[in-house]
């Protein structure tokens, strides 16, 4: 009791006691908090519970072990309350960060869109390379040759008159005339003389581009529109093929149960040939809908064909071309065909 | 075409609906446009009695009539015409009925009205009292119809016209006839696709034809010349005819089809072309010089009045029809106004003729001149259809016109009609069908539509197939397989259950790819792509056909079609800036604040080149980039700001990188009427397009609210660089770390940071990896007169690098700058 009674003991206890409640007590919110509280009881130099370490000889003996044990506790407590300051302080940077409205838009990336000519020639060339067809491409300025004549229109012939022209050079004794392509099957004839040059068929391509037509503006008719044409020459071709060929892409495009038709037509490059329907349902109409044409097909003119010196004994084939807009019409719900190339962003946006 | 459904029963009894009839047609290969119901069904039309007619007390010109119509109480009707009258049987429009009546403003035009019953001048009217007109029967108009007595009081009037023989509705079907089918541009040549699709048999009117000669060719003679131009003429005479009206179903059936009655001669001529195909005319007997017709060209050059009262310059070669003394006719085309049928014509010659459908249809483009006549000659009339044309003509002027007939025809037949026969395989038939058709079941089709099939002495599969007159465009084998195949049915081919498809490796499409892959890149990253015309006014290429753009870099001149729909499109577009300028102007005068557009599309240069395909012609592709107006919107954070050339040019280096090619350089170009300020855009040396700021007085021109800010790329050369690049190679990750070095130097304000960037490039060797611009400063700290660019390189290799090693290429660096732009190195 005597020890316990020393002068400088009680006020080592005392200093212990303090020591204790601040560090529980301290306030540990921010880093510079956290800085402070570690430097004022852990700094070698001027920390507290250094400083209360180097008061032990004041305790009596007897409690000095006890006292050693309860400071290294308080150390032990400082450290765990640094670790989870810490800890806590890394945990809610964010929520501390965070901005006062998060409603507030973002910032946005501008749209971008293809235009609906583009979606739908994906759309289309996709069922067909997905068919093994090669694409290809040609000339808009054509002569005559590629795009009547070894297509099988005959000079001075009425199936002439089925594309009207926009011509660019007169025909003259030593050439035929230049004009923009009326259609795309031109290409067909690059590609055969192409393949022809040191090949044989088999040929299988489509051919997408743009083609004209000198003919009056309307809602259902420009000056210029897209196609897609195409071309398959081999052994053993039959019409039943080219059926079957476009049934899957008229599948692809309007839905699993579409109905199409093939009726009989006339186009010179092909015979048989072929228009096709697809029946467009309408409940506005008598009956529920109507046909809709969507393409003219055929197999491939024997005259095409020797034309461009395959033997069209041997060989068969079949064509078909198809207006991209028609089809971007009917699958969009375009009702005026000059509004494609008007370019309204109102219009475009649509797309997206 | 148009046909009447009417008029097609006379010929067939197919006993099919409108609807029935036009789905057999179309799926045989003629083409049903539409279907029109005409007439009215006159439903509520009965026949009345008119027991009294008293003058109206309030109106001098209406009377009122008492009417019985079978009902309990007589109608009381007013009625207008001055020929009614007691006693008389009339076609009364009750109360409630519909008929379509002649508009006021317009008599061709017909419209809907209901009887209802109504005071007229304190009257009470309970129905109409009909005229020809108001029933649909015919444009006559002078009174009301006045019916034989013995048609029964209530009776529907329908029905008792139709005891008359006549229809009081019909159905007109207009047909798309292609080019092939020469032989369905007629009543009876339809009827014969009916008649093979349903079995049924054709009814041809009965027509004795003459024997060549008699009193005819002493009347009048015919001398063809032109033997090549003119297989046959077949000239009938009819005299005395009475030139009036036709029959009320004559000209039903004409307005039907949509022809307009004139007089019962050229009527008639018009119903025997629509009923059998062949074209005739109807020569003034007694206007004809000399007795005398000759078939012979023209002289080019010298000019004719046709009917129509036109003077028209004739063509070389255009093939005439001439008598005695001069030309009459273009044959084929149209008559002359010399010789045509009048109100005092007495006497006529019928010409039925078969001319060269070569010769015809290129004096009628010569002439743009497409008649009823020279559209059936141009497609090639039926052979040996003459004869009984112009007699049928002549029978029906005898009956309709009061004419009496000469006997005897005129017949010149220098080139007689031999029938082609074309060997058919029953094999081949299959093997391009694709279809088991049998090989009885080929012979009956074809024999149905008129062509005479045997067994072929040759070859046991082959048939021997004789075409008849009427089909001059069957000249093949695969003509007749179409034949087979439109009359099968292409609905009945089966399809497949496999899809072949050839051992073959479709090509790359280099161009296809990369255009695509850039359309995405564009739209990706906020613009939008647009179509635009191809063609423009003349005066417009040529201002964009300028050295500053792709197209106009050829040097070439624009090309013009020879034939524009407008002076609007005379041209084609030498480049894509005007169709791209004008969509913008369009879109800014409609609100949008930001504009940012692309397009690929082809443009046109009238010079050859390395690129030429046809002609003198260069056809390139370029890619078009235009923004104008705000790069970024409103926004809380930040401000609006416009489009700068900058924008764009980051733009234009995606692309390029997309393209797997090395960043661009950029060089300025000159101002032009065109472009305010810009750049080029060059590949290695290689020239791929401009960069520019276009002039105020363009955008101003196209109604543009901003700065237009574009650029057009030579995509055929972009895409012909990038070919090489389409397939990434991987070059190994160097694991050393980067070093960053910062560089600030001064220079003369005036000296461009490109030639810079590239010196810094050129000197940095193969350890520098990259150089930025990322600071640009002018002011006090510099001097006057000068600027501070300061430069971010980072450079690196497969291995660490030494300090050494960047110092090195640092000095380097920096002496280059010295040396080429009097740089001085920044403290």
């Amino acid at each position: 009791m005597d020890q316990t009674s020393q002068p400088g003991a009680a006020a080592a206890h005392q200093a212990l006691e303090d020591l204790k409640a601040d560090i529980e007590g301290a306030v540990l919110d921010t880093a510079d908090a956290i800085d402070a509280y570690r430097i004022r009881y852990l700094s070698r130099k001027q920390g507290q519970i250094t400083a209360l370490m180097k008061r032990i000889p004041e305790v009596a003996p007897e409690d000095r072990k006890a006292f050693g044990q309860a400071i290294n506790a308080a150390k032990q407590t400082v450290e765990e309350r640094l670790e989870a300051a810490t800890a806590a302080l890394a945990g809610s940077a964010a929520t501390s960060a965070a901005p006062a409205d998060l409603t507030l838009p973002g910032r946005l990336q501008p749209e971008g869109s293809l235009h609906p000519i583009t979606q739908a020639q994906r759309l289309i060339t996709r069922v067909f390379e997905n068919y093994g067809f090669d694409v290809a491409e040609g000339p808009e300025i054509e002569d005559d040759w590629h795009n009547f004549s070894a297509l099988n229109f005959p000079p001075d012939h009425p199936a002439r008159d089925m594309q009207d022209t926009f011509f660019i050079e007169d025909a003259e004794q030593d050439h035929g005339g230049i004009l923009l392509r009326t259609h795309t099957s031109p290409v067909q004839i690059r590609v055969m003389e192409e393949v022809m040059k040191d090949g044989e068929p088999p040929i299988r391509v489509i051919v997408p581009g743009r083609v004209y037509r000198n003919e009056a503006i309307s809602y259902k008719s420009y000056c210029l529109f897209h196609q897609v044409e195409g071309l398959y020459v081999d052994e053993g071709v039959t019409m039943a093929d080219l059926k079957q060929i476009l049934h899957a892409f008229a599948r692809t495009l309007f839905g699993e149960d579409v109905r199409m038709r093939f009726r009989p037509s006339f186009f010179p490059f092909t015979e048989p040939s072929a228009e096709v329907d697809i029946w467009w349902k309408d409940e506005n109409l008598p009956g529920g809908g109507r046909w809709m044409e969507i393409l003219g097909c055929g197999m491939v003119d024997p005259n095409v064909l020797e034309g461009v010196g395959i033997d069209s004994e041997k060989y068969t084939g079949y064509a078909f071309g198809m207006g991209i807009e028609r089809i971007a019409m009917l699958r969009f719900g375009i009702d005026d065909i000059r509004i494609l190339y008007e370019n309204d962003v109102r219009f475009l946006e649509q797309f997206s | 075409m148009i046909i009447s459904t009417n008029w097609l029963s006379d010929y067939i009894a197919h006993g099919l609906s409108d609807d029935e009839l036009s789905d057999h047609l179309t799926m045989c290969g003629l083409e049903v446009e539409s279907v029109d119901r005409i007439g009215n069904d006159l439903e509520g039309v009965v026949i009345g009695h008119v027991l009294s007619a008293e003058k109206h007390p309030n109106a001098d010109r209406l009377s009122v009539c008492k009417v019985d119509v079978g009902e309990d109480a007589p109608l009381n009707i007013v009625c207008g015409a001055p020929n009614v009258a007691a006693g008389q049987k009339v076609a009364v429009a009750t109360v409630g009925t519909t008929l379509h009546l002649p508009s006021r403003d317009n008599p061709e035009e017909r419209v809907p009205v209901t009887m209802k019953k109504a005071k007229i001048r304190g009257e009470v009217s309970q129905g109409m009292i009909c005229a020809e007109d108001e029933l649909g029967l015919s444009g006559a108009h002078d009174g009301i119809l006045v019916l034989d007595d013995a048609a029964e009081i209530g009776r529907p009037f329908a029905a008792y016209l139709a005891e008359q023989g006549t229809s009081t509705t019909d159905t007109a079907i207009d047909i798309a006839i292609t080019p092939n089918r020469p032989d369905a541009i007629s009543h009876l040549g339809i009827a014969r696709d009916v008649s093979a699709l349903t079995n049924k048999e054709i009814c041809r009117p009965a027509v004795a034809i003459p024997d060549a000669g008699g009193s005819v060719s002493q009347e009048m003679s015919v001398v063809i010349e032109a033997e090549d131009m003119c297989h046959r003429f077949v000239g009938i005479m009819v005299k005395g005819v009475e030139i009036k009206e036709s029959p009320a179903w004559m000209k039903q059936r004409l307005i039907a089809i949509g022809l307009r009655p004139r007089n019962v001669i050229v009527d008639i001529t018009n119903y025997v072309m629509y009923e059998c195909g062949q074209p005739l005319h109807a020569y003034d007997a007694d206007t004809l010089a000399d007795n005398k017709i000759v078939v012979r060209k023209a002289e080019g050059g010298s000019t004719f009045t046709t009917l129509d009262s036109k003077e028209r310059t004739l063509p070389d070669d255009a093939l005439m029809i001439w008598d005695g003394q001069r030309a009459i006719g273009i044959a084929g085309i149209m008559g002359g106004e010399n010789t045509e049928v009048t109100e005092n014509t007495t006497n006529v010659f019928i010409e039925a003729a078969w001319f060269d459908p070569s010769s015809i249809r290129r004096s009628a483009k010569a002439l743009s001149l497409q008649t009823d006549a020279s559209y059936r000659f141009e497609r090639g009339v039926d052979a040996e259809g003459q004869a009984w044309a112009a007699k049928r003509a002549a029978d029906l002027m005898v009956e309709l016109a009061g004419g009496s007939l000469v006997d005897g025809m005129i017949d010149e037949h220098p080139v007689p009609y031999e029938a082609p026969v074309i060997g058919l395989r029953s094999h081949r038939v299959i093997d391009v069908v694709g279809a088991e058709i049998a090989s009885d079941e080929m012979a009956r089709l074809l024999t149905a539509i008129g062509f005479g099939v045997r067994d072929s002495a040759s070859d046991a599969f082959t048939w021997d197939v004789t075409v008849p007159s009427f089909r001059p465009d069957v000249e093949r084998e695969i003509d007749l397989i179409e034949e087979v195949a439109r009359l099968f049915g292409y609905d009945n081919i089966p399809e497949p259950t496999h899809s072949r498809i050839p051992n073959f490796t479709p090509g790359i499409a280099v161009d296809r790819q990369l255009r695509e892959r850039l359309r995405d890149l564009l739209s990706g990253v906020g613009f939008r792509e647009t179509y635009t015309n191809s063609m423009l006014p003349l005066e417009t290429a040529e201002r964009f056909n300028d050295a500053a753009l792709p197209g106009g870099r050829f040097g070439g001149g624009v090309v013009e079609t020879l034939n524009p729909i407008t002076t609007e499109m005379a041209a084609l577009r030498p480049s894509l800036l005007p169709g791209l300028l004008r969509v913008a102007g369009h879109n800014q005068n409609h609100g949008q604040q930001a504009v940012r557009l692309f397009e690929f599309g082809r443009v046109h240069t009238k010079r050859a080149t390395n690129r030429t395909l046809v002609g003198d012609y260069t056809e390139t592709e370029t890619l078009m980039l235009l923004t104008s107006g705000q790069w970024a919107g409103q926004h809380w954070q930040h401000d609006v700001r416009d489009a700068d050339l900058f924008d764009l040019k980051g733009v234009v280096d995606r692309v390029f990188s997309a393209l797997g090619l090395d960043a661009p350089r950029y060089k300025d170009r000159e101002a032009s009427d065109l472009v305010a300020w810009g750049v080029d855009i060059l590949s290695g040396k290689r020239w791929m397009g401009s960069l520019v700021r276009v002039s105020d007085a363009i955008a101003d021109e196209f109604s543009l609210r901003n700065d237009g800010l574009v650029a057009e790329l030579d995509f055929t050369a972009l895409a012909e660089a990038a070919g090489a690049t389409i397939l990434p190679r991987f070059t190994p990750i160097s694991r050393s770390p980067t070093v960053e070095r910062d560089l600030a130097v001064v220079v003369d304000a005036a000296q461009p940071a490109g030639p810079m960037l590239e010196a810094i490039r050129r000197s940095g060797g193969d350890l520098l990896k990259d150089v930025s611009v990322f600071d640009l400063y002018e002011g006090e700290h510099v001097g006057e007169g000068r600027k501070s660019l300061a430069f971010g390189l980072r450079l690196g290799a497969d291995r660490t690098l030494r300090d050494k090693d960047v110092d090195k290429v640092i000095a380097r660096v920096v002496s280059s700058l010295e040396k080429e732009f009097d740089a001085k190195l920044r403290g």
